[in-house]
Formats: structure tokens, sequence, C-alpha cells
């Protein structure tokens, strides 16, 4: 309970700053975070290491550092969000790819748009709530409750929906889907622990099958997408072109198929952003 | 028709008069007519999207009705708005809450054109009316018709100048924004039974005994949960309320935007307004009876001219909690109930829809330009007959 208090209390000022004042508080706790977490930083540089072999340790260092401080300013934005509004948003966001989500919307059978642990995903997904049709996290429960209940509310009020990684949770998906509804979600780590080992970036990792078997059931196209910062603290949504699940009568086969086509794109997400994609976890083998 | 709004509040905050304004304004264009917007603001950025939108004042909060009026009390807004009323040449102005200082006082009393008034608020009482009566009536001999939303607003208004007539126009909705069968949120969408609660978290809103009400249900009806929509000065005191009472499944929604807010409704069971009085209208059981819910309600004179209890509603005394918990209990434990007020209530907000009260006001408008016609011809004959009188004299 204790860490959803310090939350709260830290979010209550946030949420009264300007802008830039709450990121400069945001870069100043990322420093503290990056000098005295003990897993974090070297469960990220192990992860980035993997996904990009060929920086050299000093810019690696450099890499890891810019990731805390654009989590931190993720952090920040969520923070900022009781406060915000949609038509401030707006002029925040430029999108990359707007043709392959409006190509993927006209099957008429939803979305799912299938991402990585990247970027601040309310901002965009406030702007397409409110501008092309409801939108759907399918994410996993924070600990403590409260603190989940919270970040659900906040992004309710947003027009965004938060379900669970839970059956019902994939019943809601199911509807939303079904009412042509986008649906995003993200594939780059196992957090239920279920997922299939397969290559990512060369080394076997858990990855879930769940989006791809949803995908397999309902025809719904995959639209790999990731959100990132500009420099000036804007944002960028980037869609790429979708990926239809095609059934060959092997189930298994189809759903390992289908995800290591999807995470080929998010593999080339990360390679091109290595800065924002924050997953200080384990996902291979031999992470600290 | 070149029409423009004038509201007193500040249009970047929410309320049911500028929510008027704007939909209002929105529903003119559709009809062919250009309106445009005159309202103090606290931002700058402020903008609507259907009709031109004037800045005019920046607004301050004063305590008036129970609630917080956000106002302009500036005395330099004159060569501003003369400024802009020569070069708009409007058919009409349109003054919402005409006697409220400073914006449309000021542009009435310049106004060389026709003049309409809607009157929207309502309380037992009012100092400021009843001390300067004398002092706002020649402000009403300004006004070519006179509206009022509800009957509570024309009855307070009248307290105050018996002899000014005003037709009832009640506020509008729009039906196609309200509606059942849109996306919920669907993580509220459970086996819970939703009970919704859109307001200013503010004491005349009766929240509190909403609050204790829920409490009283929850042991009997334990599967239920209450949104809260809305911001407010009260809210740290609702939070801290919620946590000593342990109350479970409370969703503190904040304030939420126009364009999600009809989902909201359509994640709810049952909506519920126990305001403690000072309502004149009640735009949000409208915007719940539109979107097919059945209402608890309190007994506030705003709410009985909009509710038909037992058909669309049950409602209680004020300050009632205990009923107010009892009328939840019965709506929640009966979905069959629950499914026919809704389906009356959904039926009923057709007569409230933005294209049925817009075609009243225009009527209005019509009414005014004629009676401005009649006086204006009525003035010159008296001039012409006046004049010869001299001649005769001489």
């Amino acid at each position: 309970m204790w860490r959803y208090r310090a939350f709260m209390s830290v979010q209550s000022i946030v949420e009264r700053l300007p802008r830039s004042w709450a990121y400069a508080l945001a870069v100043f706790a990322a420093r503290f975070a990056f000098w005295f977490s003990p897993l974090a930083r070297p469960r990220l540089q192990f992860n980035l290491r993997v996904a990009c072999p060929e920086i050299s340790e000093r810019e690696l260092r450099h890499t890891t550092w810019l990731n805390f401080r654009n989590h931190a300013k993720a952090y920040a934005d969520l923070m900022m969000l009781p406060r915000t509004r949609i038509s401030d948003l707006r002029p925040l966001l430029q999108v990359k790819g707007m043709e392959n989500l409006e190509a993927a919307r006209a099957l008429g059978k939803g979305v799912m748009a299938v991402s990585c642990h990247m970027g601040s995903y309310e901002v965009v997904s406030a702007i397409w709530a409110a501008t092309l049709s409801p939108v759907s996290f399918f994410a996993e429960e924070l600990e403590p409750r409260a603190l989940f209940e919270w970040y659900r509310d906040t992004r309710a009020r947003l027009g965004i929906s938060v379900l669970s990684l839970t059956v019902a949770g994939i019943r809601k998906v199911t509807q939303a889907l079904h009412e042509k509804e986008m649906v995003i979600t993200a594939i780059d780590r196992d957090i239920i622990g279920t997922g299939h080992l397969m290559p990512f970036f060369g080394r076997p990792a858990p990855i879930p099958l769940g989006t791809a078997s949803i995908a397999l059931r309902f025809g719904t196209p995959l639209l790999p997408v990731c959100v990132y910062r500009l420099p000036d603290d804007t944002f960028m949504a980037e869609a790429a072109p979708h990926v239809i699940a095609e059934n060959t009568g092997d189930r298994k086969a189809d759903e390992i198929r289908v995800t290591q086509q999807l995470l080929q794109h998010i593999e080339g997400f990360i390679r091109r952003h290595p800065e924002q994609w924050h997953v200080p976890h384990r996902i291979w083998a031999g992470s600290p | 028709m070149r029409v423009g709004l004038v509201s007193p509040y500040d249009f970047a905050t929410a309320g049911g008069v500028n929510d008027h304004v704007r939909h209002l304004a929105r529903q003119l264009r559709r009809l062919g007519h250009e309106a445009r917007i005159f309202a103090p603001s606290s931002r700058a950025d402020v903008d609507f999207d259907t009709a031109r939108f004037y800045r005019i004042g920046s607004p301050i909060a004063i305590p008036v009705n129970d609630s917080v009026a956000r106002i302009t009390l500036s005395f330099h807004l004159a060569d501003q708005v003369a400024a802009i009323v020569e070069k708009e040449h409007f058919d009409v102005l349109h003054f919402h809450e005409p006697l409220m200082p400073a914006l449309p006082m000021t542009m009435l009393k310049m106004s060389k054109t026709t003049n309409v008034g809607t009157f929207h608020a309502f309380a037992r009482s009012n100092i400021g009316y009843y001390y300067g009566r004398r002092w706002l009536e020649p402000y009403l001999a300004y006004l070519h018709r006179g509206i009022a939303v509800s009957e509570p607003a024309r009855n307070f208004l009248h307290q105050y100048f018996p002899d000014f007539p005003v037709r009832i126009i009640p506020n509008g909705i729009d039906v196609n924004a309200f509606k059942p069968g849109l996306p919920p949120i669907r993580h509220l969408r459970d086996d819970n039974v939703n009970i919704l609660f859109v307001g200013r978290l503010e004491k005349r809103k009766g929240l509190g005994d909403l609050l204790r009400a829920y409490e009283f249900m929850q042991s009997r009806v334990p599967k239920s949960r209450l949104i809260v929509v809305g911001d407010g000065p009260l809210r740290g005191q609702v939070e801290g309320y919620i946590s000593r009472h342990r109350l479970p499944n409370v969703v503190m929604a904040g304030y939420v935007p126009d364009s999600v807010l009809p989902r909201y409704y359509c994640s709810a069971d049952i909506f519920c307004a126990p305001a403690t009085g000072a309502e004149s209208f009640g735009i949000v059981l409208l915007e719940a009876l539109a979107s097919g819910l059945p209402v608890v309600a309190t007994e506030v004179e705003g709410y009985m001219s909009v509710l038909e209890p037992g058909r669309d509603s049950l409602t209680v005394q004020p300050k009632g909690w205990a009923e107010l918990g009892s009328a939840l209990i019965v709506l929640a434990r009966d979905a069959e109930l629950r499914r026919r007020m809704g389906a009356y209530g959904r039926e009923k907000a057709g007569r409230f829809g933005w294209d049925v009260v817009a075609a009243q006001i225009l009527e209005v408008y019509e009414e005014a330009r004629e009676a401005r016609a009649g006086s204006a011809v009525g003035e010159a004959q008296v001039a012409q007959i006046e004049e010869i009188n001299v001649h005769d004299a001489v």
C-alpha cells in the first residue's frame, strides 16, 4: 500500500505542474533510479545488449540512461493524465502509416494492435478512442490493486478500457473485436508464464501466443504498432502493414508462424528506437 | 439569420449553460444560420468547432447559489464588445442569464438589435435580485422576448420580476450522441449493477447522500458499483469518505470529456441524481433518459419538471439517504423494471431533442424580431405625431 500512497502523493504534485516542469522532475527521478536500482538497470542493459549486439559498451550505457529518462517521462505523462484534455494531446501526436491502420480497420473485423513496451500509449489511444473507434488495452494487472484501479480509471476517462489477462478479459477482448473496436496489446514479455519459446532477436524467449490465437479464431487483422517520443517531447505512432493470420489447419504451428511474423516487426521497432524500449525484466536465459 | 449567443460563464469550464449554448450553436448552424458565441474564458486556447468564439474577459470564481459561478466582472468590456457587435451585424442577440454581470448586461445595454434572454437559474431566493430589482428592471426592458428552461426557472424569475413574460422551452439533448448501445467502458461491464452519478462535486449535488445510500445498499446488493463522473471542490472530502468507510467498488472517474461521457452512460444500469435543491432543470437527467437508463432522483423542483416518477424514475425526498438507498436497491434487484423504465425514458427523450428545442427557440427569435419591428414603427409614429403637434402649436 505504501507504493500506492507514494505514487499518489507524487502524482498529485506532478499533475499540477506545467509539462516542462513535470518532465524535469521525471529526469531527476530517472537519474536516481538509474544509479540506485539494483536489478532494473543490469536487466535492461542485458536486454538492450541482446537487441543491439553491435553497439559499444559506452553506447549501451548511454542508451540505457536515455531509456530510463524516456520511461520516467512516460510516467510523468501518465501522472498528468487526470488533468489532461484530449484536445491538448492532439497537437502532440504524429502518425506514420495511418494508411496501414485505415486498411486494417476497413476489413471490418476490429483491429488487434500489437506492440512492445515502448512510449506513452495513453496519448495515442486517447486520440484514437476519440477520433477512430473505442480502444481497449489488453494488459497485466499491476500491484498493488489500488494502483491498478487508479491506472484503469484514469485511462477510462479518456475512453480507454483496460482488460486484464484473464478468461473474463479475453471474453471482453472478443466482444470488443466483434464490435469492430481496437485492442492494443504487447507481446514482448511473457507476463503470465504461458509463453512459447521462440527466437526473439535470435535467442529463445518465451513469447505469448494469445494474440495470434485470437486473430486465427476471428480473422482479426494484426497491426504492428509502436509509439515513441521525439526529441521535442511530442509523440510518433508508427503502424506497419497489417498481418492476416491464415489458418492452415495446424493451430499451434499457425500461432507460432503468425507470432514470429509479428516479432519481426517488433524487433525492427526496437532496433530503431532502443532508447525507448523499457523492459527491465528477465526475457532471456542468462539475464541478471 | 445571424445569431450571437452570449454566456456569462467561463467557457473553458463544463456547465449546463455553456453546454446549452454549444448545442444551440451547432443546431443553428445545421439549420443554415450563422452563430457566434461570446463568453469569458479562463483559457486562451479554448476554441469552438462550429461557431466562431469570441473570448471576452477573464472569469473569476464567485460563490452563488451553493455553487461557484465563474464569470467576468471586468469593466473594460464595452469597447471590445461594441467593435465586434458593430462588425457582425447580428439579427438576434441571445443572452443566457441576461441579468448576470458583467458580459450579458454590458452587451444587452449596448445592443441595437433584437434581444432574447434565456433564464436558466433556480433558487429559493436571490439576494442580488431582491436588492437589485430596481436597478435590474431596466435591463429586462431591453429584451424583446424571454425564455425560461423550466417552470421552476420561470417561477424564480417571477418572484422578483412578476410582469416579465417568458415562454418555457426546455434544455435540449443530443439524442444522436446519447443513445443506448454505444460501446461501454468494457472493464466496467461485469456482473455488478453500476450506479452512475454525473455532476460537479459540490454540496448541492448531494453526492454525500448518495455515498451514504450506497453504503446502506452494499450489504443488500453486494454486487454493485458506484461510478462518480465529475470533479469539483469536494473531491478530497469524497475520497476521504470512501477511504474511511472502506466503500468497495467506487470508481472516481473525475472529469470525463464530452466524447467519452455517453459511453459512461452506456456502462451503467441506474442513473442517480441526488441533488439537494437549486436545480432548475438537470441536463444530466435528459442524458440518462436518452441513454435508456432508469433514474433515481430527489424530488427537487427542476428535476420534477423532467421526470415522471414510476414511469422513467423513482424519486425520493432530498437529503433522505436511507430512502435513496432503498430506491436504488429496488432498481438494482429488478432488471425488468430497469428495462421498462429505460425504454420509456428513451422514447420520452426524443421530445427534448435539439432539433425540437431549436425550432421552438427560432420561433421566439421571429416573435422577438416582429416585436422589435412593431415597437420601432410605434416609436416612429409617436415621434411623427409629436412633431405634428409641435408644428400645430407653433
